[in-house]
């Protein structure tokens, strides 16, 4: 009896004491405000930023998208070279992983297609989103002897909602005029991790469907309308190889990955872009659509290249960030090691050669954005 | 006989998926089986291995004996010794009801309190938390019943010569008591071994082998390897988790069987010493 | 000199209980060890205790938002991160459009245990009866080495298995014959992934776990039936079959329910392995094969996502979800060991199958 008393009380307190650091810990909840956008007058440039060789051997963790992360893959091995003592160890997982492992100082850096919310901008002061590159989504098909299908985002917003149903629907034959299209049923398949490439697809099918925009709208994981084909498949290479063994699928695929989806025979969807002309992803499509956004771009560095005018703009095109909490780093080696990778990672003699981006099918940067990166790199302390 | 018929389709539908089970992750496992599974991490590109995974295995499997062990070795004896008979009724009641608890509740729960509202971030701590927390009820039931179970003789004896309980125990009750007391721990790190859900959100996952500390500190595991591996395309990467899945496997039946072993020569030597 | 009198489990009773728990009959040593033993026994109660609060604190704010919608709606969205604008419900701000019905997700917990207890208990009965009327005794003991793999596989190597073998073979071959009984039993008719991911799949694998807790309860109750009502049977002329039906089934019938009920709750928890299986789909199966999404399962692939909520709401919400299993789970597993308590005094084997 005694003892138990005394295991209640002890238990007591222990409760008490988690109860107190949670209440201390609880984000107060404000309506986030629209994110300023000013211009950069006074901004660094890449030689104002403190970058270099950190004395000691600095590991930095990445994690989250998996349309970036082939690209990381790709870089890691330059950085290493360049700057002996930083090494980079990129994983996959999904944008939503990389936020808030990011966010919570879990790894060093999160790889995320979409930007921070604004609701997550308010709860962790300081965090950074900060582009590295410019990428781009495809929607991939499998109908074999169809090439190069027309479609918009109006028509795929109804696929996606189970409107339309089989591949010889009257919509998406308006769409293509002299094309034979076969009347097997459509297999919507989307991913089942919180992802920055259901970000942007929805952020796409939102802009072209007023329906999808006050329904599931966008976001990196979105109440999808049940639709009883759909399939789900955890990141970009998933996506692919479940498209391959479905007939009659349709999928959103990143350009990263776009190789392997071709040779595996799935079909590129030229898709329909806010200027009326039908577009592939291609590196003069995706930088025509970057160059229309770049001028838009904030001082928070948030923001979308969906959906952009110009004849030859790509509509799903995306920047591709890297996710810091300032607050969370330890060291000023480890935060001199981020700013040295990103600014390498930015610069056309470091890691974003034209060999690196072609063979993930990414663009660089435009260069009215860059003084705003080094302006947000510049805040990397630790 | 139609009966006898569909029992007899029963036993196969019990005997097969196991052997089928085993098989396909051996076969699955093949490609992967090299001296590198044991020397690389899963870090590694051309040949990713598991000595990180198994290396924070056993870390956590340690720390499960260091935290779960002496509290449920303990509380088995207040239960098997001390308890009056109603206390320890109702405390043995609980213990059962926390067995019952899903893994991933106890996962979700050592989340928020200690990775979220401490502050600790994925931790070893929070994991071996997590797991002490899962295993500690069967600890508590073998331990009490081993002790129960040890010959009233030896108990007769004991009082006869005037001994003092905890002499009783530590000399008399305790040496026929601790084959079952281990195979107790065997079978709670058995569990602990083939665990995913309670550690997915408080080790979080390190690509790198565990190091010291406590706090901040995420750490690998077998089990997350087949689990993440498993959820992407390509065949290495399959091949990686029915490695991974196969080590666990391994290592569970061995601590099981190993476990068995060790009650079975504890029956023998109780029979003995029961006069 | 002291005369012992003995109660089952050969602990104690009168004079010498007196005297062992008399105070001034324990040294200070011993008073050290009742205390540092009561202390760890009550650890499990505490940490009961403590894991209970925490769930009923967290999910508090989840429950005031959704109300009996958590019941009766089977929208679970954690919300529009990107909208400038936010929900408030009942005083509790969300983000826009969340909603936290948990009905999907009872109604996945629900159909995947009951089809898994359903099929594992004959399954396991019938077996376990095969295994001790027919199966010579030296072959019994390599096949229920089988049934002890079986207990010792992790849920993650049946979710491995489920994915990449036994679902995809589902669906090649048994699920095109199964759709067949579309036309009496609706419910069978329709489509399904070419990797079988769905409920069907799911409930056919955690039938599959749940088997070594009902057999090797089944078959521990089978080997205690007195051989005297058994063979006496026989001698009059019963067949094998009579004898199941007359003796055996009824002395281990209540052991049989208690230990379904164990299954039950283990089937109700299981996570990993339905997670890879079932598709993870936030709505209701359409068919038998359909995917859809269990409490347990949610939980684990959705907390990472919940993460990202600035207002805190979304892990509210798991919070809520894991209160919800963890009811549901207490309760079978309080059923099944007290029946098991009312039959025999030696409780079942622990539990998660091992």
């Amino acid at each position: 009896m005694n003892v138990r008393r005394h295991a209640s009380i002890g238990f007591a307190v222990i409760t008490g004491a988690v109860l107190v650091s949670a209440c201390g810990s609880t984000s107060t909840v404000t309506a986030p405000s629209t994110s300023a956008a000013s211009s950069a007058s006074s901004a660094p440039t890449a030689a104002a930023v403190k970058t270099g060789n950190p004395a000691a051997a600095q590991t930095l963790s990445e994690a989250g998208s998996s349309l970036l992360y082939p690209y990381l893959q790709k870089l890691a091995p330059g950085i290493t070279s360049a700057f002996p003592n930083i090494t980079l160890t990129p994983a996959a997982g999904g944008s939503g992983t990389g936020q808030s492992e990011a966010l919570s100082g879990t790894i060093d850096m999160g790889g995320s297609d979409a930007y921070l919310s604004a609701a997550q901008v308010t709860a962790n002061a300081g965090a950074l989103n900060i582009p590295i590159s410019v990428s781009a989504q495809a929607v991939n098909y499998n109908l074999p002897g169809i090439n190069n299908l027309k479609l918009s985002g109006s028509v795929i917003a109804q696929i996606y909602s189970g409107t339309i149903t089989t591949w010889n629907d009257p919509a998406i034959a308006a769409l293509n005029t002299g094309v034979t299209l076969p009347s097997t049923p459509i297999v919507p398949v989307r991913r089942s991790d919180s992802s920055g490439d259901t970000f942007i697809f929805t952020s796409f099918l939102s802009a072209t469907n007023t329906t999808w925009a006050s329904g599931p709208a966008f976001g990196t994981t979105v109440p999808w309308p049940a639709v009883s084909s759909e399939l789900t498949a955890a990141g970009n290479p998933a996506m692919v190889d479940t498209c391959h063994s479905t007939p009659g699928c349709i999928a959103y695929i990143g350009v990263s990955v776009e190789s392997a989806a071709l040779v595996d025979g799935l079909g590129e969807a030229e898709l329909e872009n806010a200027s009326g002309s039908y577009v592939q992803p291609a590196s003069s499509t995706i930088t025509a659509a970057v160059t229309a956004g770049a001028s838009k771009v904030p001082a928070s560095l948030a923001a979308s290249l969906i959906y952009e005018t110009g004849a030859q703009a790509y509509p799903i095109v995306n920047f591709e960030y890297l996710i810091i909490n300032p607050s969370k780093i330890t060291t000023s080696d480890t935060a001199l090691a981020i700013r040295t990778f990103i600014e390498w990672a930015i610069s056309p003699t470091g890691g974003a050669t034209a060999d690196n981006l072609s063979a993930v099918g990414f663009v660089p940067l435009p260069t009215t954005v860059i003084p705003l990166v080094n302006t947000a790199v510049a805040q990397i302390t630790g | 006989m139609v009966f006898w018929i569909l029992c007899g389709v029963a036993l196969l539908l019990i005997v097969t998926p196991a052997l089928a089970i085993v098989i396909s992750v051996l076969v699955k496992a093949a490609p992967a089986l090299k001296w590198s599974l044991l020397t690389n991490t899963t870090q590694n590109v051309q040949n990713p291995g598991l000595q990180n995974a198994i290396l924070g295995t056993l870390v956590l499997s340690l720390g499960v004996v260091v935290v779960a062990g002496p509290i449920g070795i303990f509380g088995g004896i207040y239960l098997a010794e001390f308890a009056p008979r109603r206390t320890g009724g109702f405390l043995r009641f609980f213990s059962e009801v926390l067995a019952g608890v899903p893994s991933i509740v106890i996962g979700l729960v050592a989340y928020t309190a200690f990775v979220e509202a401490l502050h600790w971030g994925f931790s070893v701590l929070s994991a071996i938390i997590a797991l002490s927390l899962l295993t500690l009820p069967y600890i508590v039931k073998t331990t009490e019943v081993s002790f129960t179970q040890v010959p009233r003789s030896l108990r007769e004896a004991a009082i006869a010569l005037g001994l003092s309980k905890i002499t009783t125990i530590r000399k008399v009750l305790l040496p026929p008591a601790l084959p079952g007391i281990i195979s107790g721990m065997v079978i709670a790190l058995a569990i602990s071994t083939g665990e995913t859900a309670p550690l997915l959100y408080t080790a979080g996952f390190s690509q790198t082998n565990p190091t010291p500390g406590l706090f901040n500190n995420p750490i690998g595991y077998l089990t997350y390897v087949t689990y993440y591996y498993v959820q992407q395309p390509g065949a290495q990467d399959h091949a990686l988790a029915s490695a991974a899945a196969g080590v666990t496997i391994l290592l569970v039946l061995l601590l099981i069987f190993g476990g068995r072993a060790i009650t079975a020569r504890q029956r023998k030597m109780v029979a003995r010493l029961d006069v | 000199m002291i005369l012992v009198r003995r109660r089952a489990g050969g602990l104690p009773t009168g004079p010498a209980r007196v005297a062992r728990t008399r105070t001034h009959e324990l040294t200070t040593g011993d008073r050290v060890l009742q205390w540092v033993s009561g202390i760890a026994a009550t650890i499990p109660l505490a940490g009961l205790l403590f894991i209970t609060t925490i769930l009923v604190i967290w999910a508090i704010p989840a429950i005031i938002y959704s109300g009996f919608t958590v019941f009766t709606s089977d929208k679970f969205f954690i919300g529009n991160f990107y909208s400038t604008n936010l929900s408030s419900v009942n005083g509790i701000i969300a983000p826009f459009h969340a909603s936290y019905g948990a009905l999907t997700f009872i109604i996945g917990t629900m159909a995947t245990s009951l089809i898994a207890l359903v099929l594992a208990v004959p399954i396991s009965v019938g077996g376990v009866l095969m295994l001790s009327e027919w199966i010579p005794r030296q072959l019994e003991g390599p096949l229920s080495t089988f049934l002890e793999l079986l207990a010792g596989i992790p849920s993650v190597v049946f979710g491995f298995w489920g994915l990449t073998v036994f679902g995809p073979f589902l669906g090649a071959h048994v699920y095109p014959a199964l759709s067949h009984l579309g036309v009496v039993l609706p419910f069978f008719k329709g489509s399904w992934a070419y990797n079988g991911q769905g409920l069907l799949t799911a409930s056919l694998v955690l039938t599959l776990m749940i088997i070594p807790i009902i057999a090797s309860t089944t078959r521990q109750l089978v080997k205690r039936v007195p051989v005297l009502a058994s063979e006496g049977a026989l001698a009059l002329g019963m067949t094998k079959y009579e004898v199941v039906r007359v003796v055996t089934i009824p002395y281990v019938r209540t052991g049989i329910i208690a230990s379904a009920l164990l299954g039950w709750g283990r089937a109700l928890g299981e996570t990993i392995a339905v997670l890879l299986i079932i598709g993870m789909a936030n709505n209701p199966p359409v068919n038998v094969y359909g995917t859809t999404s269990t409490l347990a399962s949610t939980i684990a692939d959705e907390l990472d996502s919940a993460l990202s909520d600035g207002t805190g709401m979304a892990l509210r919400a798991m919070a809520m979800l894991g209160l919800i299993l963890l009811v549901m789970s207490l309760i079978t597993n309080l059923t099944g060991r007290l029946v098991v308590r009312r039959i025999s005094s030696e409780a079942l084997p622990v539990g998660r199958g091992v």
